[in-house]
């Protein structure tokens, strides 16, 4: 990382012990000077909640992408998750996890793990496919609402006047309109267009949040010495803005991005289940418990898998997001108690 | 000699961290007598402000506090919760460094003050309104009536220190524990609210323990000095000889690096160096790396606070002679300046 | 204060216009209100598709149409002036429309708000105060599953267990494995989470609470409690001393004597006032219900006044909360009595998943007020659990940061009392960014009625919204939008204005 430089040193080797509140005196004292990849990686780590949520995150991942292939590259689950198959078992799961001595018969994978829909497609395989294209249209709202909102953000905390005047009207205005019945009529009229186009449409929605965050983060920095210093020596505004100032705000960024892949994932969920969102032929968790939420009596299963992987992958984004911002917030208590 | 009112005998406070134990307070002894004031003095970090808010009973609870602290031969450490709380505010009142954040903002000036007084007085808000509103009269605030109606964010900074003193007052305390209580305020006004701090101490009667990094604070308020560096008591005498006679090298240095009025436009004349971690210290003298009389025992043995040539005179080195025999102390860093 | 909130208003009114035109051309340009004939082979398709084009100005340019909407819609904003924000496609005029659905969705969106905001305020600041135990890591990992959760699985779940299988098991209610392990690993977490202490405390809580919930349930069912419950004047009576307790404790501390004993007479009062007036209370109307309570508050205050001495505010504050807690206990004990009647009215399936009320059901006042319950509980539920997150990290994190705050050190320095300094001076500056967390969450739960009513079968704001984007309706979602985003604004503005109360640095003008 090449923030070191740019980093104001907010760790002293002992700041003025007692000036801090009761919780205070004890956050001063730091020997080693670490550079702030190091202190975040380090925080990162130990938040046992984001280590969780960031293994389970990358399982999930790894699970969804290599079982059953995507685009032309197969997997290794022997089933598609189009074709229908004789329906075994019922149609219910083969997935036994319980060991033996319980219930006498051990560990089993069987041929439907997670069971077959009424039609006999592999419900695994179905709720793979739907894994990967939540995880593709979330990540993509991600990055891209990120890039938008941390532009606008700098542009609007930067140069302020009339720019930040526009941006920021603009953003009460979305901000004012609930952002599901925007999406709602946005998918609504978009959403044959593939999924990803959908996740583009709802980036351009969903960045204003960030955007404020990052034009406040921007406006402080403007103060800051160095960044003066650095405009006395010259420094162009692009240089300032992406060598001096982006770095300071990284974490704010960083964080950000990270919830909204949680906000993004509910929100693809929300509208597939209302059915503005992703369309069959293509198939996404919520659209599976949409599509299934009248078989609870009958096919539990074909409601809980789905549900299963939409509340892990938010539950671990969400962890990972709450590590971050620990890992970047330099103020953070750390006593252990 | 008047009534020994507060003593401090080792007191030692810890703070469990991720990086280790950090050892804020180690082992500080000091006693205090009735309208006494004594000054503690040190760098950021000394261990200084901890040692107060040790006997406050404001530190976190994860703090471990040892030691024993005696007010009036009660013993304050092990005081029930209840106790504890009485003790605080009226019999010991505490000014804090930052008046600006020392407030509650939501709240009106004479409605902190009169809280203060009816934690500990079964009055009427009306009676306890009135007091306040006399307290910030006696402080020196003009038109106390109508400004005990005001939030503190309409008080200047050097207006809310006062405040602050009033509320310290407004239970006629025995002792007055005074964190910085100037360091946050403009030149100008430092001196106003030293003078009115002697002036309240006086009229209710108060010792005060005078928390500072300022040895010009000192010279002109207290009468006993408690040196601090890293955590332990370095050197105790009375003000006059921390002034003329200092025996402790770094006591030595902070008078040195007073920048001089006659000597405009000479050098600054700091103690190079910074002070050691608190946590894993090295073992020997905490002053060592940056002492310019260092020798191999210091490396080695940490000194005790102990008896020199001088009455009511204690210091932990083990070259204080080496210091008492210099004509004048506070230049012993002025060759080791130029070097750095 | 007078011209700041003109200003906002007038500011409000602006964006509001805005975002309609914004709304208008993305709504109307996104869908094609003539695309359901494009199948259809009705023999007077031409005509329908003539008629459809006159209704809607389909003909005349989008500028135009828009500030034809937009003339019959300022109407709406101001009194006397007719409301007219067009027809569906349909032909049903979408301002009758939204004058049905909106008390629905108000009812829903309301409940779940006052009640996540409650909840969370107080769940946050007792997790921020006890920070880092083990009932702050279970607080913190609810928040964030509830944060994970699909709003409408949330929902799917609480109509199948919270409503089918409690009807099945209310229906002939019984002790079975399941359920007694389901009660007895509720209560010995929830106690022992709520006592904390040590680890061996909690465990003997814990067990306690688990051996003592699965008896009185066991007891309850034995007794044939849960066909005709009730709570009778003893529990009445006890909750009633509970709650002057409570609200002594909250106001000073229980050695203040005579404020708790203002406070027990008040509670006396309460009960003796509602059983004198048992017979009044049979089918009453809200105004007796409010009468009898205002009654009551009245003799607490006198109470209080009288006998206050020099804690006469604490003691009025303690009898009006005291009253207001008694006042609770006693509706919920009437309506809880008319449990079994109520059942036996709907067939012996209270809790209700469908609608907002029962069609055509009549009955005693405390029968109506069971009716809209069981049909609020499970959708309120599914949107307060996402709100309840938000408010109660939110709450933690700024109650955090003000226990560390100067002031709060100068207050325990000044000798108060825990108490005083955590809810007097802490409590009320965390309270101030929380005001802002309000308005931006409000939008939020009105996403999440939309779904929610969707699931529920609720005839609100949201169903009108979705099937309205499902027919590229453009009116009809704008009648919605509309709504919801004056709904938010004001929200906003009460935020703000609420901001400038708590905080005394803000000054309006």
């Amino acid at each position: 990382m090449t923030m070191r430089e740019s980093i104001e040193p907010d760790m002293t080797p002992l700041g003025p012990l007692g000036s801090e509140g009761p919780e205070g005196p004890e956050r001063e004292f730091t020997i080693k000077a670490r550079t702030q990849g190091q202190m975040v990686r380090r925080r990162f780590i130990r938040h046992r909640g984001a280590a969780i949520g960031f293994t389970a995150l990358v399982i999930v991942i790894i699970l969804a992408y290599t079982s059953i292939g995507f685009w032309k590259i197969p997997g290794w689950w022997y089933l598609g998750y189009t074709k229908t198959n004789p329906i075994v078992n019922g149609g219910a799961p083969t997935l036994d996890v319980l060991p033996a001595f319980i219930d006498g018969d051990g560990f089993m994978i069987g041929p439907h793990p997670f069971g077959q829909d009424q039609i006999g497609r592999d419900y695994f395989a179905l709720t793979m496919r739907g894994t990967q294209i939540s995880l593709m249209v979330a990540f993509v709202i991600g990055i891209l609402s990120t890039f938008i909102g941390a532009v606008a953000g700098a542009i609007s905390g930067y140069y302020g006047g009339q720019a930040d005047n526009v941006i920021m009207r603009f953003t009460d205005l979305l901000l004012t309109i609930p952002i599901l019945t925007i999406a709602a009529v946005v998918g609504n009229a978009t959403g044959n267009l593939g999924p990803f186009f959908l996740a583009v449409v709802l980036s351009l929605l969903i960045w204003t949040s960030l955007a404020r965050l990052v034009r406040g983060e921007f406006l402080s920095l403007r103060e800051k010495e160095y960044v003066e210093a650095a405009r006395a020596m010259g420094a162009s505004s692009p240089r300032i803005i992406f060598r001096h100032m982006l770095p300071n705000a990284i974490g704010t960024i960083i964080v950000s991005a990270t919830l909204t892949i949680a906000v993004a994932i509910l929100l693809e969920a929300a509208l597939s289940f209302l059915g503005f969102g992703i369309r069959s032929p293509d198939t996404s968790l919520g659209l599976l418990i949409s599509t299934y939420q009248t078989a609870f009596s009958t096919r539990p299963w074909l409601f809980w898998w789905p549900g299963l992987f939409i509340v892990i992958i938010a539950l671990s984004v969400n962890f990972i997001g709450d590590g971050l911002r620990d890992a970047f917030d330099p103020k953070q208590n750390r006593v252990r108690a | 000699m008047s009534e020994e009112i507060l003593s401090v005998n080792d007191l030692s406070v810890v703070f469990p961290t991720e990086d280790g134990m950090v050892e804020a307070v180690r082992g500080v002894s000091y006693s205090l007598s009735e309208r006494d004031v004594l000054a503690i003095v040190g760098e950021s970090g000394s261990g200084k402000s901890v040692a107060a808010m040790a006997l406050m009973g404001l530190l976190p609870k994860y703090a471990q506090i040892t030691g024993d602290v005696r007010y009036r031969g009660e013993d304050v450490l092990a005081m029930s919760p209840k106790r504890s709380r009485a003790l605080r505010g009226q019999n010991i009142a505490m000014i804090f460094q930052d008046p600006m954040t020392a407030m509650n903002p939501v709240y009106t000036v004479g409605d902190q003050l009169a809280e203060a007084y009816r934690s500990h007085h079964r009055v009427e808000r009306k009676v306890a309104l009135a007091r306040a509103v006399e307290m910030l009269d006696r402080v020196g605030i003009p038109q106390a009536k109508d400004r005990a109606r005001s939030y503190p964010h309409e008080f200047s900074g050097g207006m809310r220190q006062r405040a602050m003193i009033a509320m310290a007052i407004i239970n006629s305390p025995d002792i007055i524990i005074a964190d910085e209580p100037t360091t946050a305020l403009d030149v100008t006004v430092q001196a106003q609210i030293l003078e009115t701090l002697i002036e309240v101490k006086d009229s209710v009667n108060a010792a005060v323990i005078l928390i500072t990094h300022d040895l010009g604070v000192v010279a002109g308020m207290a009468h006993r000095v408690l040196v601090m560096y890293a955590g332990r008591g370095v050197e105790r005498a009375d003000v006059e000889d921390i002034y003329r006679r200092p025996r402790m090298p770094y006591t030595a240095g902070l008078l040195g690096s007073i920048p001089a009025l006659d000597s405009a436009g000479g050098k600054l004349h700091p103690i190079t160096g910074a002070p050691p971690s608190l946590i894993n210290l090295p073992p020997g003298c905490p002053f060592s790396t940056r002492c310019p009389l260092v020798t191999d025992r210091c490396l080695t043995e940490e000194p005790e606070l102990a008896a020199t040539d001088l009455p009511h005179h204690q210091v932990a080195c083990h070259n204080w002679e080496k210091v008492a025999e210099t004509p004048d102390p506070t230049l012993l860093f002025r060759t080791k300046a130029v070097d750095a | 204060m007078g011209s700041y909130i003109l200003r906002r208003i007038l500011a409000s009114l602006l964006i509001l216009l805005a975002a309609s035109f914004l709304m208008f051309a993305l709504v109307t340009l996104s869908g094609d209100p003539l695309a359901e004939f494009t199948g259809s082979n009705a023999p007077d398709k031409a005509r329908l598709i003539q008629e459809r084009i006159e209704t809607l100005n389909l003909d005349r340019p989008f500028l135009v149409q828009y500030f034809l909407w937009l003339g019959g819609a300022i109407g709406c904003l101001i009194p006397g002036m007719s409301c007219d924000l067009g027809v569906n496609l349909s032909n049903q005029p979408v301002t009758s429309l939204i004058v049905d659905a909106f008390p629905t969705t108000l009812q829903l969106v309301l409940a779940a708000t006052i009640l996540a905001i409650v909840l969370g305020i107080s769940i946050g600041i007792i997790s921020a105060i006890r920070q880092y135990t083990a009932f702050d890591y279970s607080i913190t990992f609810l928040a964030f599953l509830f944060y994970s959760l699909p709003i409408f699985w949330v929902a799917v779940l609480l109509k199948e267990f919270g409503a089918i299988r409690i009807n099945d098991w209310l229906a002939e209610p019984a002790v079975t494995l399941p359920t007694a392990i389901v009660i007895a690993g509720f209560s010995a977490l929830f106690f022992s989470a709520v006592v904390g202490g040590s680890r061996k405390q909690r465990l003997l809580v814990g067990l306690g609470a688990a051996v003592g919930a699965v008896l009185i349930f066991v007891g309850l069912v034995a007794s044939g409690w849960f066909s005709n419950p009730g709570m009778g004047p003893g529990v009445v009576t006890i909750g009633a001393a509970a709650a002057a307790v409570g609200a002594t404790l909250l106001f000073t501390n229980l050695e203040n004597r005579r404020v708790l004993f203002i406070a027990l007479g008040t509670a006396a009062a309460g009960v003796i006032t509602a059983y004198a007036a048992l017979p009044l209370l049979e089918d009453p109307s809200w105004l007796t219900l409010f009468g009898l309570g205002a009654l009551v508050t009245a003799i607490g205050v006198g109470l209080g006044w009288i006998f206050g001495d020099i804690d006469r505010p604490a003691a009025i504050r303690a009898a009006v909360l005291t009253s207001f807690g008694v006042g609770l206990l006693v509706f919920m004990d009437r309506t809880v009595s008319s449990f079994a009647a109520y059942s036996a009215e709907v067939n012996g399936r209270p809790v209700a998943t469908i609608g907002s009320k029962t069609p055509n059901f009549n009955g005693t006042f405390w029968e109506v007020t069971l009716d809209t319950a069981t049909h609020l509980v499970l959708p309120t539920l599914a949107i307060m659990l996402i709100s309840f997150a938000g408010y109660s990290r939110y709450s933690r994190a700024s109650m955090l940061e003000v226990l560390n705050a100067d002031y709060v050190r100068t207050a325990r320095a000044k000798g108060l009392t825990e108490r005083t300094v955590v809810l007097r001076h802490a409590f009320r500056n965390a309270m101030i960014p929380l005001a802002t967390l309000a308005a931006i969450d409000f939008g939020a739960v009105i996403s999440g009625a939309i779904i929610t009513e969707t699931v529920f079968g609720w005839k609100g704001m949201g169903v009108l919204f979705t099937s309205a984007v499902q027919r590229d309706d453009a009116y009809q979602i704008m009648g919605v939008f509309m709504v919801t985003a004056i709904a938010v604004l004001l929200f906003n503005l009460i935020a703000d204005i609420s901001y400038a109360i708590l905080d005394p640095r803000i000054r309006l003008s």
